[in-house]
């Protein structure tokens, strides 16, 4: 069976080499933290609230 | 008058203004550094010149930037296989506005492959060496700006900061870098990374200078609809008043001689420290690459399909990640990115103008340590290298790194001012404060 990223990557045309997924997905996961406030971001927040917030809006 | 080359920027002009010393001479003093430097350091991928001249605040000046501003006409490698060669059809607005006030370039500077590394390895151009030490490395991805401008070849440098590509080479080799704010300085005519995270900013030698340089550069372009119009006003004599600083934690997690440095250097520069809960560095870094991973394997996207072999396996396998990062992480990240920015500014910031940490936790790795050949501890020494920076450009906001002294083997150690957003000047009024007390930024690399 294939690995998950083999999958993901061969839908979008990327070729991995044998074994490389593997070696990815650990890095892959470390990513993919828990964030405290992710329980508290608005409904309404989208990415663009980011600029008005540098802008100090 | 010694080797006028080791001037620093603000002397020059001085020197150059009052009819000491000639334009020419003072290119023909770089251009000779740079070729006993060259064979050691492998900072440049070409020194033909390739514009400017004219009059202006920076008339007369010799610098020389990272391979990946274009410039109409000439070739721009982005330290890449696929892009050897590649000739430009319009000039960078940072090259512009640095042409307009009358600065030269002398030269392209080496630079990790893509902007996509975070040492100055690269297996394409050679790798660069640190000026202190060659087989230690640079810093990346500006690599090649912090070693010319290290080593005195060059009065200052462009870089580009996507997740610490200014700052890291900065602290490395030695001089000071500034990582402006996300939509600061324009970024039309420069090579994409991730455009949510890339930055361009200033390597040079003191805080002065990089001043001088980011006045040039900053401000409103229409040719990139990100950049801000807050106004660039710089005064490097303005007070500052108190530095947020997590000084347990540097005791506990900095290596003791970075701690040590940074702790000392936290007390010269004179303004009231402030104790914070330190950032989440870590999430905070993690965010960063779920950022960066994604948009730079779009950019990449078409490449990746039709030649991934032209790419070095390590630039090859970050590009790989970035296409298994689920969309809904992504933008669920990009949300978490305004309160992330308020917190920090709320709070570490309420009661300060800026937050002090290592730029580098750690003392400088070899470039045989951190290459393919690395083994089993690569990984480690990649995440110690870059654990400080990432998390200052997922929030967006500007930082200052400056040099605050040598580690027992005689390599340079940096200190980090990070602002709110737009503050450049006030981590510029900092550094330079710090600086008029200090001579670290003044150190020169011998010629062994």
């Amino acid at each position: 069976m294939k690995h998950w990223v083999d999958e993901v990557l061969s839908r979008q045309g990327i070729e991995l080499a044998a074994g490389r997924a593997e070696r990815l997905a650990p890095g892959l996961d470390a990513q993919n933290v828990d964030d405290p406030l992710r329980a508290k971001l608005p409904f309404e927040v989208d990415p663009t609230t980011y600029v008005l917030r540098l802008d100090g809006k | 008058m010694s080797d006028p080359a080791t001037l620093s920027l603000a002397e020059a002009r001085v020197q150059l203004n009052r009819g000491a010393i000639s334009p020419q001479e003072l290119e023909q003093s770089c251009r000779a550094r740079i070729e006993r430097w060259q064979p050691r350091i492998n900072a440049f991928v070409s020194t033909e010149k390739r514009g400017g001249g004219g009059d202006g605040a920076l008339s007369g000046i010799p610098l020389a930037h990272k391979d990946m501003f274009y410039r109409a006409g000439q070739v721009s490698n982005c330290g890449s296989k696929i892009r050897r060669g590649w000739l430009a059809s319009e000039t960078s607005a940072a090259l512009e506005r640095l042409d307009a006030a009358g600065a030269l370039d002398i030269g392209a500077l080496n630079m990790s492959e893509f902007a996509y590394g975070p040492t100055g390895h690269n297996d394409h151009w050679g790798d660069c060496g640190n000026p202190w030490s060659p087989p230690y490395i640079t810093g990346g991805s500006s690599s090649g700006s912090g070693a010319a401008v290290a080593a005195r070849l060059v009065f200052g440098a462009l870089g580009s900061d996507t997740g610490g590509s200014v700052r890291l080479p900065a602290s490395a080799c030695g001089v000071t870098g500034l990582k402006t704010t996300w939509g600061r300085v324009s970024r039309h005519g420069a090579m994409p990374l991730s455009h949510s995270l890339d930055t361009i900013g200033p390597l040079a030698r003191s805080a002065e200078d990089c001043a001088l340089l980011f006045s040039a550069i900053a401000g409103h372009d229409e040719r990139d609809p990100i950049t801000a119009r807050a106004p660039v006003a710089v005064n490097l004599g303005q007070p500052v008043r108190a530095i947020a600083i997590s000084t347990a934690w540097i005791e506990r997690n900095a290596h003791p001689e970075v701690a040590a440095a940074v702790l000392a250097a936290a007390k010269a520069i004179g303004a009231k420290l402030v104790e914070v809960e330190p950032p989440p560095f870590d999430m905070l870094g993690a965010h960063c690459l779920t950022v960066m991973g994604p948009e730079a394997s779009a950019q990449h996207a078409q490449w990746m399909r039709e030649r991934p072999r032209d790419y070095s396996s390590a630039v090859r396998a970050r590009l790989e990640t970035g296409f298994a990062v689920p969309a809904a992480q992504y933008l669920e990240v990009l949300r978490l990115r305004a309160l992330w920015l308020e917190r920090f500014v709320g709070e570490t910031l309420a009661a300060a103008d800026a937050y002090l940490v290592p730029t580098i936790a750690v003392p400088i790795p070899t470039r045989e340590a951190t290459g393919a050949k690395g083994g089993a501890e690569m990984p480690r020494l990649l995440a110690e290298v870059t654990k400080l920076t990432r998390w200052v450009n997922y929030l967006g906001v500007p930082a200052l790194s400056v040099p605050c002294g040598f580690d027992s083997r005689g390599l340079p150690m940096g200190l980090q001012l990070v602002g709110r957003p737009f503050a450049e000047g006030t981590l510029l009024a900092a550094g330079h404060a710090y600086q008029r007390t200090t001579d670290w930024h003044r150190r020169v690399p011998p010629l062994q």
